[in-house]
Parts: C-alpha cells; sequence; structure tokens
C-alpha cells in the first residue's frame, strides 16, 4: 500500500467517530436552541440507546432504565433483526428524552446556568449508574450494521459503511437545516429561541416546541449510539464520555449551525485517525493523550480564543445563585468540629473510620467549591484535576525528592495555584454553562495528557506515598498492622478545620465580599472599582490551592494513587454532591463529605448494614437532578434541610405560580412608559405659568 | 482652573446609529451639573461611553487632566469617577452596609491573604456612614436589597457610588421611580456633595428636579448638545423647549 493511499484509508476510518460525534453533536444543538440546556447526559441516552439495540438484536430482551423492579422485558426469544431493534431502540430513546425533557428540564426553564449544569450532570450520571447496575462495566460488541465490505476506487481500499456514514451524517445535518429554515416548526423554535416571551404572546409554546426539539436530539443520540456500536466497545463510561467532544463540535458551532456541526464532526474524528497515524510516523510526538486529548484542546482553543460571545440563553434568566452562610464565630465552630471529629476517630473502627477520613478529605476538596461556585459563583468541572497534580507532585516532592514533611504538602497544593489560574483565564470571557463545558473539557484533557500514564502518574501501578513525619513523629495513617490510625484522621481533621476557618473567614472579608458582588453584578462591581478578572483569578487561585490541599491528603490517605481518582467523572460528581448539599456553605461541604460522598461515612454505614452501597452514583445522580429542580440552593441553605416533603410541594406550587407571573410580566411596562410620559407634560405646564 | 472632566467630540455609535454626536463640554469642580434630554436623547450612552462601558468611535475624556478614554470602568472609578445604573444594579447577596463596604475598599492579592491570616482592616466606616446618611438609609443598613422598596433600592445605587469617595460622581436617573417628594429630597441632599469634596453630573429627563438643583444644565437631544447655560436661561431658551415638545421651536414664534 503505498504512503498516500494509507493516510486516505485512516481518514475514512475516522469518519466513523466522527458521525458520532456530529450526529450528537446535532441534537445537542436542537436541546440547546429550544431550552438552552447544555445537555451533559446526551451521550448517556445514545449509550442506552446502544444497549438496548444490542440486546434486541441479540437476545430480543427490551432493557427497560429502572433497577428493583424487573428491567427485563422478553419480547422474542431469539435475537429480533436489525431493523426492528434499530426502530424499537430508536422509538425508546424518543419517549426516554421526552420523559426526562418532562419531568427534569421543563421544570428547570428559566433557573440559573448552574442549576442547569446540575441538573444535567445528575441525569447523566444517573443514567450512566443504572447501566452500570443493570449491564455491568464488562465491553460489549455487535456485527455490523450496514455493510461493510471494501470497494476499490482507483487503487484505493474503501471501507463502504465510513462512506454511508459520512453520507447520512450530511443527509441529517441538511434535512434539520432544511426544517428549521422552512418549516413552520422551525420558524417557531427559532422564533421561541430568540424571545421566548414574544413567541408566547404570539400563541407560540415554547415548553411544547422544546418537548418535540428534545424528542428529535434523542432520536439523533440513538441513532449515533446504535451506528457507532459495531465500530466501538459499547459501556457505560465511554459511551457517555461521547458527550464531551460532541460537545466540543457543538461549540464550534455555536450551538447554532448544523452544517457546522456536520463538517466538524467528521473532521475532528478524521483528525483523530490522521494522529492515530501520524504517532506512527513522527515518533516525537507525545505518544500518549494526543488522540483522546484532541477534542478538548480544540474545545478550549475555540471557547477562549475564537468566542467572545455565546449566545447563552440561560444568561436572560434571572439568575438565582446558592445562598451563602454568614459563618458567625468561625474558630468557635471549628474547635466545636475538632473535638467531635476527635472523638468520632477514637469510637469508629476499621472500615468506619476510613470513611470518616474519606468524608473529611472530601469535605476539604468540596471546601474549593465553596469558594469558586459558593461565593464568585463560577462552574468549575476540573476541581479533581486540581487535586491530582497535587497529589503527584506530593508523591515527587515526598518520594522522590525526600523533601521533610510539611514542606511537600504546602508546595505541592501550591503547584496547583498556576494551574487554577490558567483555567481561571476562560472565566474572564465565558459564564455559566459555556464555563462548565470548558472546565470539563480541561478536566478531560488532563485525564488523556497527565492521568492516563507516563512518568507523572506513574500508569497503571501508580505512585507510592510514605507516612508524613513530623519532628520524626509519624502521622501516617498506617503502621505495621495498625490501619487506619487515630493520629492520621486527627492530623487530616486539623488541616480540614483550618480550611473550614479559612474559609469562613474569607466570606466574612472584604475579599469575600468583593467576590460576592462579582457574583451579584459582575457590570455594578466594575463600577464599583472592583477588577472582576483580578478577583475571578483569586478565587481560581485559593480554590485550586484547596482543592490541591485535598488531594495530598487524598495520597497520604491511600499511600498509592493512581489517576483514575481524579478523572473528569470524579469532578463531576464532587459538583454534583457539592451542589447538592449547599455548595455555598461551609457545612454544605460536611454533609457532602460526611453523608453524600461514595466513600464518606454515610454511604459506608448503609453498605454495611443495608448493603446499598452499589446504588451510590444512582442515588447521587437523583438527588442532584431532585435538587436542582426542587431547591436550587441545595440541602444545607434550607433551615436545617428538615422541612419536610410537604414544603418541598410548596416550593414547586410557587414554582409554578412564579412561571405564571412571567407570562403575565409583559403586561407590567406599559403602566410605567405612562408615568414617565406624564413627567415632560407637567414640566411643560409649570413652564407655562411661570 | 482646569476642569475636572473635560470631554472632547466624544462620539457613540452602535452600527449605523449614531447615539453620541461629538459631545463636547466640561465639569468644574465642585459644581453640581445637570444634564437633561428627552428619551432616546443619547444620556446613558454618554455616561457609559464617559465611564468605559461603552467604546467610543470618537473624542477624547480627560478626568483630573489625565487621558482615560481608554481605561476599563473599574480603573475609572479607582480614579474618582463612579456611576450609578437607571435600572438598578445592586450586590443582591450583600446587605446594603456590605454593598456600600465593597465600593469603598480595594481588594488586592496582598490585602486578601493579610486579612486571612491577621484582623480584617475595618472598612472606611466614614464614607459609608456618609453616603447612607446622605440616603436616608441608616435604617435599613443591615437590610437586603430585596427586602427594600424600588426608591430605596434606587438610593442605594446612589449611596453605593457615594461611598467611593469619587470626585465626580454621574447619576443616571437617580429619580426615576421616585415621587415627587422624594426627588427633590434626594435633590437637596445631593446638593451637599461638592462641599464633600464630590462633584456630581446629574442625568435626568425630569426638567423640573434638573433645574432646582443644579448649578449648571446641558440638553442633549440626539445625540448633540443643544445648550449649556445656568438654569434659569435654560428655562427660556426656544431650542430646549422645541426638543421636549416634540415640534419646531421656530415654527410656534411666527
Amino acid at each position: 500500500m503505498t504512503t498516500i493511499s494509507s493516510y486516505l484509508l485512516f481518514v475514512l476510518l475516522g469518519l466513523g467517530a466522527g458521525a458520532a460525534y456530529a450526529i450528537l453533536g446535532l441534537g445537542l444543538v436542537l436541546k440547546f436552541r429550544s431550552t438552552g440546556v447544555v445537555d451533559f447526559g446526551h451521550g448517556a441516552v445514545a449509550m442506552f440507546a446502544a444497549y438496548v439495540f444490542i440486546q434486541l438484536r441479540s437476545s430480543g430482551v427490551l432493557e427497560l432504565p429502572w433497577i428493583w423492579l424487573p428491567h427485563e422485558v422478553t419480547l422474542s426469544s431469539q435475537g429480533l433483526g436489525t431493523a426492528l431493534a434499530m426502530l424499537i431502540a430508536v422509538a425508546y430513546s424518543a419517549v426516554l428524552g421526552l420523559i426526562l425533557y418532562q419531568l427534569v428540564f421543563r421544570p428547570i426553564q428559566g433557573s440559573s446556568a448552574l442549576t442547569k449544569v446540575c441538573a444535567a450532570v445528575g441525569v447523566m450520571l444517573g443514567l450512566q449508574a443504572v447501566a452500570v447496575l443493570n449491564f455491568g462495566t464488562q465491553g460489549r460488541s455487535t456485527p455490523t450494521i450496514l455493510p461493510s465490505g471494501i470497494v476499490r476506487v482507483a487503487g484505493l481500499i474503501v471501507p463502504v459503511d465510513r462512506l454511508y456514514f459520512a453520507g447520512l451524517v450530511v443527509v441529517l445535518a441538511a434535512a434539520l437545516a432544511l426544517v428549521y429554515r422552512y418549516t413552520r416548526f422551525g420558524l417557531a423554535t427559532r422564533a421561541a429561541d430568540e424571545n421566548p416571551v414574544g413567541a408566547s404572546l404570539m400563541g407560540l409554546s415554547p415548553t411544547r416546541l422544546a418537548a418535540w426539539n428534545w424528542v428529535l436530539a434523542s432520536v439523533l443520540a440513538a441513532v449515533a449510539g446504535i451506528l457507532i456500536s459495531p465500530i466501538a466497545t459499547l459501556d457505560p463510561s465511554s459511551y457517555t464520555l461521547f458527550v464531551v467532544p460532541a460537545l466540543g463540535v457543538a461549540l464550534v458551532a455555536r450551538f447554532r449551525s448544523f452544517a457546522v456541526v456536520a463538517a466538524t464532526g467528521l473532521g475532528l474524528g478524521i483528525a483523530q485517525a490522521l494522529i492515530t497515524k501520524l504517532l506512527t510516523v513522527w515518533t516525537w510526538l507525545p505518544q500518549q493523550g494526543l488522540v483522546a486529548g484532541l477534542p478538548f484542546i480544540l474545545i478550549m482553543i475555540v471557547m477562549t480564543v475564537f468566542t467572545p460571545r455565546l449566545a447563552a440563553r440561560g444568561d436572560q434568566a434571572r439568575s438565582t445563585n446558592p445562598s451563602v452562610g454568614t459563618p458567625r464565630a468561625p474558630f468557635r465552630t471549628a474547635l466545636g468540629c475538632f473535638v467531635v471529629g476527635v472523638v468520632a476517630l477514637f469510637l469508629l473502627q476499621g472500615s468506619l473510620r476510613s470513611a470518616l477520613i474519606s468524608s473529611l478529605v472530601t469535605a476539604c476538596i468540596c471546601l474549593s467549591l465553596v469558594v469558586l461556585t459558593g461565593y464568585i459563583g463560577q462552574v468549575s468541572l476540573a476541581q479533581m484535576s486540581f487535586a491530582g497534580v497535587s497529589a503527584f507532585t506530593l508523591t515527587h516532592l515526598a518520594t522522590d525528592l525526600g523533601w521533610p514533611f510539611p514542606l511537600p504538602l504546602i508546595a505541592a497544593a501550591l503547584v496547583a495555584v498556576p494551574l487554577g489560574v490558567l483555567l481561571g483565564l476562560p472565566s474572564l470571557r465565558l459564564r455559566g454553562v459555556n464555563l462548565a463545558i470548558v472546565t470539563l473539557a480541561a478536566a478531560s484533557a488532563m485525564d488523556a495528557f497527565v492521568f492516563a500514564g507516563g512518568w507523572f502518574s506513574g500508569g497503571d501501578a501508580g505512585r507510592n506515598i510514605g507516612s508524613p513525619r513530623l519532628f520524626g513523629w509519624d502521622l501516617g495513617i498506617a503502621r505495621g498492622h495498625e490501619y487506619p490510625r487515630v493520629i492520621f484522621g486527627v492530623f487530616v481533621l486539623l488541616v480540614v478545620c483550618a480550611v473550614g476557618v479559612a474559609v469562613a473567614r474569607l466570606r466574612m472579608s472584604a475579599t469575600g465580599r468583593m467576590f460576592l458582588a462579582v457574583r451579584s453584578n459582575e457590570r455594578a462591581a466594575a463600577a464599583a472599582g472592583i477588577n472582576v478578572s483580578a478577583a475571578k483569578l483569586l478565587a481560581f487561585g485559593y480554590a485550586s490551592f484547596i482543592a490541591g490541599l485535598g488531594g495530598c491528603l487524598l495520597a497520604y490517605q491511600q499511600g498509592n494513587i493512581s489517576g483514575s481518582s481524579f478523572g473528569a467523572f470524579a469532578s463531576l460528581s464532587l459538583l454534583a454532591i457539592a451542589y447538592v448539599a449547599g455548595v455555598g456553605r461551609i457545612a454544605g461541604a460536611v454533609v457532602a463529605g460526611v453523608m453524600l460522598s461514595p466513600n464518606g461515612l454515610f454511604v459506608t454505614l448503609a453498605d454495611k448494614y443495608l448493603h446499598v452501597g452499589v446504588y451510590a452514583t444512582l442515588v447521587a445522580g437523583l438527588a442532584l437532578t431532585l435538587t436542582a429542580i426542587q431547591n436550587p440552593d441545595g440541602i444545607a441553605s434550607t433551615k436545617a434541610g428538615a422541612r419536610g416533603a410537604g414544603d418541598a410541594l410548596v416550593r414547586l406550587a410557587k414554582k409554578f405560580n412564579a412561571h405564571g407571573e412571567n407570562v403575565g410580566a409583559p403586561l407590567g411596562p406599559p403602566s410605567r412608559f405612562q408615568a414617565k410620559a406624564a413627567d415632560p407634560i407637567e414640566v411643560q405646564w409649570s413652564g407655562e405659568r411661570g | 482652573m482646569t476642569a475636572l472632566l473635560e470631554v472632547h467630540g466624544l462620539t457613540v455609535t452602535y452600527g449605523g446609529v449614531t447615539a453620541v454626536r461629538g459631545a463636547t463640554f466640561d465639569v468644574p469642580a465642585g459644581r453640581m451639573v445637570g444634564l437633561i434630554g428627552p428619551n432616546g436623547a443619547g444620556k446613558t450612552s454618554l455616561v457609559d461611553a464617559l465611564t468605559g462601558y461603552t467604546r467610543p468611535s470618537g473624542g477624547t475624556v480627560l478626568f483630573k487632566g489625565q487621558d482615560i478614554t481608554s481605561l476599563a470602568p473599574h480603573r475609572r472609578a479607582r480614579v474618582g469617577l463612579a456611576r450609578t445604573f437607571q435600572s438598578i444594579e445592586l450586590f443582591d447577596d450583600l446587605t446594603i452596609e456590605e454593598n456600600l463596604a465593597v465600593a469603598s475598599q480595594h481588594v488586592g492579592l496582598l490585602f486578601s491573604l493579610r486579612e486571612l491570616v491577621s484582623r480584617a482592616r475595618p472598612v472606611d466606616r466614614d464614607a459609608v456612614d456618609l453616603a447612607l446618611s446622605i440616603c436616608n438609609l441608616e435604617a435599613v443598613a443591615r437590610r437586603y436589597p430585596a427586602e427594600l422598596s424600588h426608591g430605596q433600592r434606587k438610593l442605594v445605587g446612589v449611596a453605593r457610588a457615594l461611598a467611593q469617595r469619587p470626585s465626580l460622581v454621574l447619576l443616571d436617573e437617580p429619580a426615576a421611580g421616585l415621587d415627587t417628594d422624594e426627588s427633590f429630597e434626594l435633590g437637596t441632599r445631593l446638593r451637599a456633595m461638592p462641599a464633600y469634596g464630590t462633584s456630581v453630573l446629574l442625568i435626568d429627563h425630569d426638567m423640573s428636579l434638573v433645574l432646582t438643583v443644579c448649578d449648571e444644565v446641558m440638553v442633549l437631544d440626539f445625540g448633540a448638545l443643544i445648550a449649556s447655560a445656568a438654569p434659569a436661561q435654560i428655562r427660556r431658551d426656544p431650542r430646549v423647549i422645541a426638543a421636549y415638545l416634540g415640534s419646531r421651536g421656530d415654527g410656534d414664534d411666527d
């Protein structure tokens, strides 16, 4: 085979993944244009459809998206035909999309970007968790769907199915573009996109339009999932994360142009395939991460360099920020917590003591989100990446270079600061959901380049870290058979209490006021002499330092760490539990660590006595979604979080009332205009009298 | 004596529409100057251009003799040029007092690190208290913006600008939404500001308020400055009356 033709073969092979990115991207555009939601769960829907398809095709069993209740319905004793299985999977996906829209995304229309991000992340985690429970994590494959032969064109070997893929993408994009351009449905959706209130005054129903768009998008997700299932091994997490490159594609198209989505999606697939080829030719290229990391690099460049302003519809809505606490007497509170914590460390034994220590470590990392998301309102889906960078730096400083404790702890946490500030740079231009996408891309890029292997993270073996020793005093979690040791728990508790006090002081300080001012209103903050950019970067710096400290504690706790602890999913789950628990409050971080963290005290207890630990992710996803719908502020923000279900209903009712008021709102202004118009007339009269 | 604020040929265009056309004027120190104009005259565009929220397409702005035409908004605030917003833009998560404190204090990296470890430096209490008392907000200092009436929130915006101890404050329709008594009370209180070292540029379409409390009044119409004189003269200026009546003044004379 000639060199040129071998390159062309890779180009064609790339069309497979590229088609999946493009079709998923088309669905993301539909969802965004109709509801302003960037659906992180879009890939999970595709994943589910692919499972349904494969199961139907291989064994004739229909998989339903729930647990406990019987979730397998046998439609046929042997597999269904490919076309029928496909049809059922697509219809299934459409219904799933409609249900998700009605239950989750319709109620939060008009909520803040953070709420929408969390709801979408909750759906994603929930679907993924159900898939893990019902299907396991073992990869599955299925025979090809499209004609798989090869044709020879001018001496080139061309796999036919890839041509079908590309053709399908072009057809779909063209069809959508035509529908949006020329049909009443498309026109109405565009109108509602431009001006929801105006559209509803014209007799269009934005919610019905959104529901249809959502169904259409879910159908596309199913198509993508089914098409790619023969060429990419199906497992819950990799298909769910297909959403990240698809987001990149949708972003390049500014969540608008279908044609750009199609072209970028295919182009991205081709670029990835070509890089795979080039790596074998240009061996000086970084062998690790380039293929997987490329989409994320693309996202970051596009969003930070070429995108001054995205039409984020969520920005129009009166944003409801999570409430923040006003900590009183932080020292006394911290002292109280310390005493309670020490007592608990002595009382608990074995796995429960470990769980308590895990809770504390998680609480520490969550405190970074209290500063960043709570105080200054910046969504970050990369906090675990900072924790990871610090954790690995710690192993290098302490184990390899032999720095004496506590120097490596502090230095490693400081290493996360410039990284955090770097990630903060996009936040100077991007807000809300757009920032969330960039940070998720950054986390995924770090996964690919830093945590997947190499000298820094030690690959599969991970890296070891010895016990911290202070003046010859062993603070480590293990000594001989003694594990976990109370003294290590006390050390962690001390660090967490200190961070807690600092975060509380920050809230009540001039810096905290400045952060809150920026969160409330950037325009007004600038008018008050606040350098908004500097304030954001400062917050990113503080937050990544705290996350870095947490990562170091995690490293000391585990003794051996590997990159898998710090993946993009870990960051997503972290934001999820921090948000559910109340991301504006220190108590929220503690609740997140103790009650919600998958390795934390409560879940471990529940698992020990009720054996429900396998459901932790599912519960986290559900809780996240429900919290986003019912209470944008999180649990810790309600009065002791104990108002009960009745109150939740009242809240929901109020929310619907609020929607009603919004519809009435356009009637307000005219009376004000009248009042204004009256003023000059009065002036004229007084002038005449004078 | 040079003026505090010197504006030369300031022009603001949005697409093909010229909102401010070659505005040229001075605001001397220690004065209370009014700027009036009917709706759509370009008042807010002018304020936005003066404070860095809109990039002017031409002209220069000198403040205390320094060219600030391309300075970022927060830098202008720090050199002593404060503003309020026509739409109320408060910090909803902060109490009224904190809203003012934020404006009176600059936080840099070192300051921020220092206040984490040591006792926080007290805010500029005098500036905050003075601003609260001028705007008659002492009673609600510990409340949150959402708990206040529309008129009071408007006043908080004014107070926040005053708490910066600015040399010049641009008030963008501070009286809109206040009733007649309230707006005249505010005007009277603002008259005291020059004595505290803060000159005032009061922008409003309520002629009676501006003509009553200001030392000097400028009139803007369709982006151009059509008059600048003492209130008594402005009252009689045919061009001003024409602008407000929306018909040609010379037509009336015939």
